[in-house]
């Protein structure tokens, strides 16, 4: 008898000369897929890059992955509600970071800023510049004069899009006003010492960074601060430390949140992408889908007649069904890898300057996206993508198989 | 523009002269810092009841309001509107650093947020802060004489006043022109760039309950003519005093005594 592994071979050899019986028929079906699968990889990829990058941009954007605040501080960010000892707490709460966590100590608070022609509101952030550099994004976000030195107590750092709105430069004066700890309005000049870029237009307009020394005498806080932000080594971290900083926590007058909780709009966002990559997929295979069925039953009709013969000669149907099933796995898989091929290409040519969104800053910072999008592939999405183009390819020829396999050599033979 | 200070103008509207000192005794070395602090002492010290018009000038409309006001000394001062009518009873109180405004309609007092205090005072070329921080020329400020100019009889002194170092001040410098009885005549404000961004003159210098007084104020945003605000003193009586209660979040609500 023949060997298992020679049936195969040979199954495989009469499979792959079936296709190309008809190659015009097989090139369409195949440039289908392709494209599909295409679309698929590289669309995914791109969704899950806009996503990435939202999430990175809000967790650089001094939320951090874990932020440790005064009870009633996230209702209501007011003066009062900041944290006093906030060594003591740090010090109860540091043994339950993993190794390579870091964290930093900020005041956050309402304030005004004006120079002689412009004022606005904004967010003064109080910051230890060294601590603050390893922890957000502004650490390396100075693209003009310098970031701030430790005890400079007079500079503070800008971003351009408020140093454009506000018509200054490097070396100017700014005037914050605020209301301290005892509600009195109080105003201090600040010297611009550096200007940042952020990804967001809205965050250079929106923050201020003086040291956090500054921000507690003009405040007149003390040593209180508004909120601890850690940064842990990676996402998923986060919501487990924070359980158990917590518990250990527990019955102190701090709340700490990790970001989906800081974020939950983000976190609703991130959820609902997930399912609309699914559903993308989907779409793009039911159209793909008929295209593909509609081939193979057109090849299975064609050969009617060759089905009864087989048939005659005593071929079980099922193996008539294997047959024709793989066929299409051969296409499928021909196709899937060829759309692979071609969808990360698109990726990685995409992923060297990333889709640049700056032309439409102002609505793309609505969205709360990025300005610029770079694809991100991840296994997963690749996977769930091939998955489905497969599965759900050989279900749909499971019809046409079974066709051709009920087919018996009387039927076969009146069959034209 | 919107915010700084116009350093007590318009304080000084609603507070008056202490009697002049006899400052600028026969030329000798003449101190602008004690010129500057006998310009705004002129129109201090103590109390002063008076109606004033406000006109709020815009290209394409204009505006006119009156207003009864009480000042006593540099920081109290009450302000409530009396005409047009839809506006009557509007108020703003100010104590120290700190202001109130009450809006009969909501029948609320605000005291006013730091957000606030740069905005438009009722929508004209002053803004909160003007009539907050008064004593910034006056500590903020080294002052230079650049100099005199002769008028008739009276001599005019040209100052130039720029902040000190870390002074928490808007401006990158001031321009006064105080005349020899401690008349303000000018004061112009520029940004750090040393551009001109408004400026305050007096007009119609005239004697006024007992004393010399511009019955004309005028503050105008640089390089817009056809946009000002006009303050003019209808009546102005001073007094030696103002009793405690007329500064008080009750006399805003229900009119100053």
């Amino acid at each position: 008898m023949i060997g298992n592994l020679d049936v195969v071979t040979m199954e495989l050899q009469l499979a792959w000369r079936n296709i190309w019986r008809n190659p015009r028929r097989t090139a369409v079906i195949l440039t289908a897929v392709i494209i599909g699968v295409w679309s698929m990889v590289g669309l995914g990829a791109l969704m899950r890059g806009i996503l990435i990058g939202m999430i990175q941009n809000n967790i650089d954007t001094l939320t951090g992955h874990i932020q440790i605040h005064q009870q009633a501080y996230p209702d209501d960010p007011a003066i009062e509600h900041s944290i006093s000892d906030p060594e003591t707490w740090m010090s109860a709460a540091r043994d339950a970071l993993p190794a390579g966590s870091r964290w930093s100590q900020r005041i956050r608070i309402g304030a005004v800023v004006s120079n002689a022609r412009h004022t606005r509101g904004a967010i003064l952030m109080g910051i230890d510049p060294a601590a603050e550099a390893r922890l957000s994004f502004i650490g390396t976000a100075v693209t003009e004069g310098a970031y701030l030195a430790d005890g400079d107590t007079g500079g503070i750092l800008i971003g351009r899009a408020l140093a454009q709105q506000f018509d200054t430069r490097l070396g100017r004066k700014l005037i914050l006003t605020a209301q301290d700890s005892d509600g009195e309005i109080v105003s201090r000049a600040f010297r611009i010492r550096g200007i940042y870029q952020a990804e967001m237009a809205d965050t250079e307009k929106g923050f201020l960074f003086v040291n956090r020394q500054s921000a507690q005498q003009l405040l007149k806080l003390g040593n209180r601060i508004s909120e601890i932000a850690i940064r842990l080594p990676a996402h998923e971290m986060a919501v487990p430390v924070a359980n158990d900083l917590k518990a250990r926590l527990a019955g102190s007058p701090l709340r700490v949140r990790a970001w989906p909780e800081i974020l939950p709009l983000l976190k609703a966002y991130v959820e609902m992408f997930d399912t609309f990559i699914l559903i993308w997929f989907i779409v793009v295979f039911v159209a793909m889908g008929f295209g593909i069925l509609n081939t193979t039953l057109m090849a299975v009709f064609e050969r009617m007649r060759e089905f009864g013969v087989l048939k005659a000669l005593g071929m079980r149907p099922g193996r008539i069904v294997r047959g024709v099933l793989l066929e299409t796995l051969l296409m499928l898989v021909l196709g899937i890898g060829a759309g692979n091929l071609l969808g990360l290409a698109t990726c990685w040519g995409l992923s060297i300057t990333g889709i640049d969104l700056s032309a439409m800053a102002e609505g793309v910072a609505y969205a709360g996206m990025a300005r610029i999008i770079t694809p991100v592939v991840w296994i997963r999405d690749l996977l769930r993508a091939n998955l489905v183009v497969l599965l759900l390819g050989l279900l749909v020829c499971l019809y046409p198989a079974i066709k051709a396999a009920r087919m018996t050599p009387v039927a076969a033979m009146r069959h034209h | 523009m919107k915010h700084g200070r116009i350093l007590g103008m318009i304080c000084l509207i609603f507070t008056v002269l202490a009697a002049p000192t006899s400052l600028f005794a026969a030329s000798a070395a003449i101190d602008p810092a004690a010129l500057v602090a006998a310009g705004f002492d002129h129109y201090r010290g103590t109390a002063s009841i008076s109606r004033v018009e406000m006109r709020i000038q815009r290209p394409t409309w204009q505006r006119t309001m009156r207003m009864q006001a009480w000042t006593r000394g540099t920081s109290e001062s009450l302000i409530r509107i009396t005409a047009p009518a839809k506006d009557v009873g509007n108020g703003t109180l100010k104590r120290g650093k700190e202001m109130w405004t009450y809006n009969p309609k909501v029948n609320r007092v605000l005291k006013l947020p730091p957000a606030l205090m740069s905005q438009s005072w009722m929508g004209s070329d002053f803004s909160n802060n003007d009539l907050a921080k008064s004593d910034s020329i006056l500590n903020d400020y080294v002052h230079t004489l650049t100099g005199t100019e002769n008028q008739g009889e009276h001599t005019i002194y040209r100052i130039e006043s720029t902040p000190k170092a870390d002074a928490p001040v808007v401006w990158g410098l001031q321009r006064l022109r105080i005349r020899d009885d401690h008349v303000i005549l000018s004061q112009e404000f520029f940004d750090e760039e040393l551009v001109s961004v408004k400026k305050m003159t007096a007009h119609e210098i005239q004697l006024m309950g007992g004393r010399i007084f511009p019955k004309v104020w005028k503050m105008r945003e640089t390089g817009k003519t056809e946009q000002y605000t006009q303050l003019t003193y209808l009546e102005l009586t001073f007094q030696d005093t103002l009793p405690d209660r007329t500064f008080t979040r009750n006399a805003l609500i229900h009119g100053g005594r």
